[in-house]
């Protein structure tokens, strides 16, 4: 909040499509942003885990009496000591699955099975380092495709969560790895193959991934007399309280759950993640916990799906897409967590955004003895439009139409029906891919390059569905001086949703943006919202702080007519107030919530008549280099377009658009977590798990919104968070085929893997 | 684990001052918890992202990776030195004017970085910030928004 | 990390002094880069370590001995070679790599007796010194002696320094300055430890080469000089920064054939190989080019 701007300076000027400057800009170049990561609690005892090292086994003993003998050790703590407190610890947003600390097996190298105490981390590291477990190794299963049907079974019996219906079919079903079997049928499919001019069929793969954010999993949980507080770095409190609330049999008033800024969460941090087990170790300890994971351990906790998408088309003899079947086997890892959400929500756009009257799709969450997978930033989409995007391209090739015009033939448009059954509304699908062609000069003379250093360029554009149904509320208390706070749990970690929301109140309100405070997230005051993931929140809590916003302007131009006054912002609302109490007093509370609209899918037929509130859209066009020599790639140019409805923030919204297309870049090109063939992770560091960094950046990138509006969003807006990694892997691999004539089915797009394609093109592989 | 403490004295944010230490503790968690400065943070733990970055007699470290006894005798600065009188330096204005961060938890280092290549080298290139800021990762990609801030902030302090 | 102690001699006799023959948990820690990530993961758990920093006046500096010869002192930094404008002179191939090498803060404390006596295989500098015939200068409890780089790092991580011994230098020979370049390879992100390092030196006259040092880095345990790539160019005539098309396919397949190349995560034994064919050449034209 900006106190220097004065009360009446914009009055009436527009706050949304603004852009006005991030609220907490100041506090983050000096040093002073609050992230639970700074918390400092007086009696605090650090935890710190020790975790298995098989992938599979089961609990003979755990040796914990050296750990204990350490001076300086508070306590031990094991999965059956938990059970003293926590009769069922089990957690999990689909599946009751994932126990706090390991009971009677361990499922994935890397799960937590006990927990050191110490006032001195130090301390409780060098403890946890001598806990020892014996186990009876198990068999393993690590890949997806073979896990969906092996024999080998990571739990004996699935637990789906009473929460979604399409799970309840799952409850108690053994012998199994699925977690999710979400089906689309849709036309007679075998017809349109049989009739065919064209058939096509790839399988395409994606690999593990981890998030990496900056801000390590931290939590802090604090014991009261009769309640717990948990200062948590979460995309999701408002889920933190009710898990941990549901974990302990209390009311969800007895649990508090709080946030500050977030050092990053892409998907991380929804959820419970280790809030479950710092509030154990509080409770069993009656003392202040406090964990903070180091960068390797967040590789144990969350990541994102490796996938098999095997995909297969039926062209017509005019260019036409007349049936697509997809399946997709999504490795889930030894604990469901969301990835069921992942599997079907996204699922079910596996086909692309293009007409398609006979669809097929099998997209099923494969349980495996690897870390657990998740949401990650475009929950799931990346992983589709990869494998999607790159068939639609060798199609577009081999049948010698140019790969935009192709697009374009079979690009979905706004009123026709999108194969789930769901009408396309506000969707800029054709607009996106005109914008990149434009901006790329698709239809002039490219330079191919020569001797070893080939060019080539690519476009990709993929489409994602909102999380629906799902709920946000947001509460607007306007104070006697006329100053507004506006009380939401949408979470800032990086996307600038407090200033989006400050504009959204200041516009209703008619008062400058910067006049407005948001608070952060603290269940004790902070109304309900779901979570601040997939691109959810500029929709829908976007609605529920507009309709609050409104609701308390209703009530101040109430109280500024009973005062005989006109409302003009601030000054008639503090003159308003006086009046009133006769001093300056009182508040106007503005509440609002807001529901997204949706309907479940048919059992038979997997189609909805609405299964999106809004669609996302995103598309990129690359132009790259390849040093033919060595497999190089250099990127010379990155267009990114999407679609994000009316912008509230517009250079907000282009850094959303690039961080996004960056950080696929990373996961196009060099990220990967590397599992040995006994399931343990090699390289869980930023040493050896590379992210981009700033000579990895293409030599021009440039972004662009085009102009839309959401009819049914707030102020004509929607989600933007996630767009701009749609189209970033296929793109890619689609300029490196224009450029050097390989085609790549696997991520990342290593230069040897590059180099190998290349040289068995020429019939000459290198040897292994 | 019986440790043997040492009082260190050195010069903070243009302050004396003095810690009491044991040889294993890095120079980032005193700074954090003894002077409770948290814009220096650990995140990877290893001197590649760089949010630990404090500047030691006059250079910038990975604070993560520097045992405190090592700063004895020295002068120390971090993120929180850069704003004098609660005035932004040019270069933390020029990264909030180019949206130069997101989530924030990295832009203490790129800041202090930044801040040592201009005192050296007031007019760089492009490339001359692309190696200077090589060693410090963003995981929000804000990297061509940081470029041009460095860029910003050297024009208006030429 | 738990506690150690922490001793910060003033003097080469008192650090010797201070080290021990037969203890593991006992080293000295110069700029500590290294070392703190080793103690980080628990790797390296020491009892003792015996810090460098107090020696720099001594073991820090950057100068020419009587023969002409540059001599880098064993705690002198990567931050302070890289400012030297006598290492620019002298050993500009050192100048020209060093902002790729590492990252700043790791230059800023990371010493040349660190780099060497670390031999993690992945470093760069040693490649680049063992090209420039350096020889490392050694003191011990029983006086002091000299070591070619490419005897002192003896494998993977493996040195023949004894561990009560400490690295006070690196002698380059003035005679040894030639044209010489360094090319780092990377494979997975831009800024990472090398896939491979190449590093050449050229003694020439008049368009010919006259002797030639071929070391290659990275992809192997240890620095490695191809003695075959070294004979063919031995000799070899150039014009601009070309060479005879027979001589430059010699030196690939000696480059290609003489190393034992290692699979890990930055690339296969082949593809490795590959890198080295392909970067030997681009490594000579560099050089060539001056």
């Amino acid at each position: 909040m900006d106190t220097k701007v004065s009360p009446d300076q914009v009055i009436d000027a527009q706050q949304v499509g603004r852009s006005v400057p991030r609220m907490e800009g100041a506090a983050k170049v000096t040093g002073r942003a609050e992230y639970i990561h700074n918390l400092r609690l007086p009696g605090v005892l650090h935890g710190k885990v020790f975790r298995s090292r098989i992938a599979h086994g089961r609990i003979l003993s755990i040796d914990t009496s050296a750990a204990r003998a350490v001076a300086g050790v508070h306590s031990v703590v094991t999965g059956e000591d938990i059970r003293r407190i926590i009769p069922e610890p089990y957690y999990g947003p689909a599946f009751h699955d994932q126990p706090i600390l390991a009971l009677d097996k361990v499922r994935y190298v890397g799960e937590p099975v006990a927990a050191v105490l110490a006032a001195d981390p130090h301390v409780a590291e060098y403890a946890a380092g001598l806990i020892t477990a014996e186990y009876e190794e198990l068999p393993a299963v690590f890949n997806e495709v073979e896990a969906a049907t092996s024999s080998i079974c990571v739990h004996d019996e699935l637990k789906p969560a009473i929460t979604f219906p399409d799970l309840k079919h799952l409850k108690g079903k053994r012998n199994t790895n699925v977690a999710l079997d979400y089906k689309l049928r849709r036309g007679d499919v075998s017809a349109a193959f049989a009739s065919a001019a064209h058939v096509f069929e790839h399988e395409f793969h994606t690999q593990h991934i981890m998030h990496t954010p900056f801000e390590p999993f931290v939590a802090l949980a604090e014991p009261l007399d009769d309640s717990v507080t948990i200062h948590s770095s979460s995309q999701m409190p408002a889920y933190v309280r009710l898990e941990i609330a549901r974990l302990l049999g209390w009311p969800e008033n007895k649990v508090r759950a709080r946030t500050a800024y977030l050092g990053g969460g892409f998907g991380a941090k929804v959820y419970v993640k280790i809030e479950p087990l710092v509030v154990a170790l509080a409770l069993l300890a009656r003392r202040p916990v406090k964990m903070s994971l180091t960068m390797e351990e967040q590789f144990y906790v969350i990541g994102k799906h490796a996938t098999t998408f095997r995909i297969k088309s039926a062209i017509t003899a005019d260019g036409r897409i007349a049936a697509r079947k997809c399946e997709v086997f999504w490795n889930g890892g030894a604990y469901a967590d969301i990835g069921p959400r992942v599997s079907q929500k996204s699922g079910f756009t596996s086909t692309g955004p293009y007409q398609i009257e006979c669809a097929e799709i099998d997209s099923a969450e494969i349980y495996t003895n690897l870390p657990p997978a998740g949401a990650f930033r475009g929950f799931g989409i990346p992983q589709l439009v990869w494998a999607y995007e790159s068939h639609t391209d060798i199609i577009a090739r081999a049948l010698k139409i140019d790969p935009l015009e192709f697009r374009r033939r079979n690009i979905l448009h706004d009123g026709q029906e999108h194969p789930t059954g769901t009408v396309m509304r506000d969707a800029e699908f054709d607009e996106v891919l005109v914008r990149i062609a434009a901006r790329m000069g698709w239809d002039a003379p490219f330079d191919r390059g020569t001797g070893t250093k080939r060019r080539g360029r690519g476009i990709a554009i993929g489409v994602k569905a909102s999380i629906a149904p799902t709920t946000s509320f947001a509460l607007v208390n306007v104070s006697a001086d006329g100053s507004a706070v506006l009380f939401c749990n949408t979470i800032d970690m990086g996307q600038a949703s407090n200033t989006a929301n400050a504009q959204l109140v200041a516009e209703v309100l008619g008062i400058p943006a910067e006049r407005v405070k948001v608070t952060q997230a603290d269940t004790d005051v902070t109304p309900f919202d779901m979570g601040t993931l997939g691109s959810r929140s500029m929709f829908h809590m976007g609605h529920a702080v507009r309709l609050a916003a409104e609701h308390a302007r209703t009530q101040l131009e109430a109280l500024c007519a009973e005062g005989g006054l006109t409302y003009t912002g601030e000054q008639s609302v503090a003159q308003a107030f006086r009046k009133k109490f006769g001093m300056q007093a009182g508040n106007i509370f503005g509440v609002g919530h807001y529901t997204s609209r949706y309907q479940p899918a048919d059992p038979a037929t997997g189609m909805s008549k609405e299964v999106t509130p809004f669609w996302m859209i995103g598309g990129t066009g690359i132009e790259l280099e390849v040093d033919t020599e060595t497999g190089h790639v250099t990127i010379l140019r990155m267009v990114n377009v999407v679609d994000a409805g009316r912008a509230i923030n517009p250079r907000v919204v282009e850094t959303q658009i690039s961080g996004a297309a960056l950080m696929q870049l990373g996961q196009t090109m060099t990220e990967e977590m590397v599992f040995s063939s006994a399931g343990e992770l090699t390289n869980p560091s930023l040493a050896y798990y590379k992210i981009p960094g700033i000579h990895d950046m293409p030599a021009t990138i440039e972004n662009e919104a085009v102009e839309a509006e959401t009819r049914n969003g707030p102020f004509g807006s929607k989600g933007v968070g996630e767009s701009g990694t749609f189209g970033v892997s296929p793109a890619i691999a689609n300029a490196i085929d224009d450029a050097v004539g390989v085609r790549l089915y696997s991520l990342p797009l290593t230069p040897e893997s590059i180099y190998r394609a290349i040289c068995a093109a020429r019939g000459e592989p290198l040897e292994d | 684990m019986s440790v043997a403490t040492r009082t260190i004295h050195f010069t903070l944010n243009g302050a004396p001052v003095s810690a009491t230490i044991a040889p294993h503790h890095t120079l980032l968690e005193v700074v954090r918890d003894t002077f409770g400065l948290n814009g220096a943070r650990e995140s990877c733990g290893q001197g590649l992202c760089g949010c630990c970055t404090l500047m030691v007699n006059g250079q910038s470290v990975s604070g993560c990776l520097t045992l405190a006894a090592f700063a004895d005798g020295a002068t120390v600065t971090t993120v929180e030195n850069l704003a004098v009188d609660g005035k932004l330096s040019p270069l933390q204005a020029a990264f909030i004017e180019c949206g130069a961060f997101q989530c924030g938890f990295c832009t203490s280092g790129f800041l202090l970085m930044a801040t040592e290549l201009l005192e050296s080298n007031p007019r760089p290139t492009e490339g001359e910030i692309r190696n200077h800021l090589s060693g410090n990762l963003c995981r929000c990609a804000t990297y061509p928004e940081v470029v041009r801030a460095v860029q910003l902030a050297a024009e208006r302090m030429a | 990390m738990i506690p150690f102690e922490l001793l910060e001699p003033r003097t080469l006799p008192e650090a010797l002094g201070m080290l021990a023959d037969d203890d593991t948990a006992v080293r000295p820690i110069g700029g500590g880069t290294a070392l703190m990530l080793m103690m980080k993961a628990s790797v390296f758990v020491p009892r003792r370590l015996v810090s460098l920093r107090g020696l720099g006046e001594a073991l820090g500096r950057i100068e020419l001995d009587a023969e002409g010869a540059l001599c880098l002192g064993g705690t002198a930094t990567l931050a302070a070679l890289e400012a030297s404008d006598l290492v620019r002179a002298h050993a500009p191939v050192i100048t020209r790599a060093l902002p790729h090498l590492s990252n700043v803060r790791v230059r800023h404390v990371a010493t040349v007796g660190g780099a060497l006596a670390h031999a993690d295989p992945h470093m760069d500098l040693p490649t680049i010194l063992a090209a420039l015939d350096a020889r490392v200068r050694i003191a011990g409890p029983a006086g002091h002696r000299t070591l070619p780089v490419d005897e002192l790092i003896t494998g993977y991580y493996e040195t023949a320094l004894a561990r009560n011994e400490i690295i006070t230098g690196v002698t380059i020979p003035a005679a040894s300055a030639g044209k010489a370049a360094y090319i780092k390879c990377t494979t997975r992100a831009a800024d990472d430890w090398p896939a491979l390092g190449v590093a050449v030196n050229l003694a020439c006259s008049a368009g010919r080469i006259d002797a030639a040092r071929v070391v290659i880095g990275a992809a192997t345990d240890k620095p490695t000089r191809v003695s075959g790539a070294e004979a063919a160019l031995r000799g070899a005539t150039f014009s601009g920064s070309t060479l005879d098309h027979a001589v430059t396919e010699a030196v690939r397949d000696a480059v290609a054939r003489e190393v034992a190349y290692t699979s890990d995560a930055q690339g296969s034994a082949a593809y490795k190989r590959q890198l080295a064919r392909v970067h030997i050449v681009r490594t000579l034209t560099a050089a060539l080019e001056g």
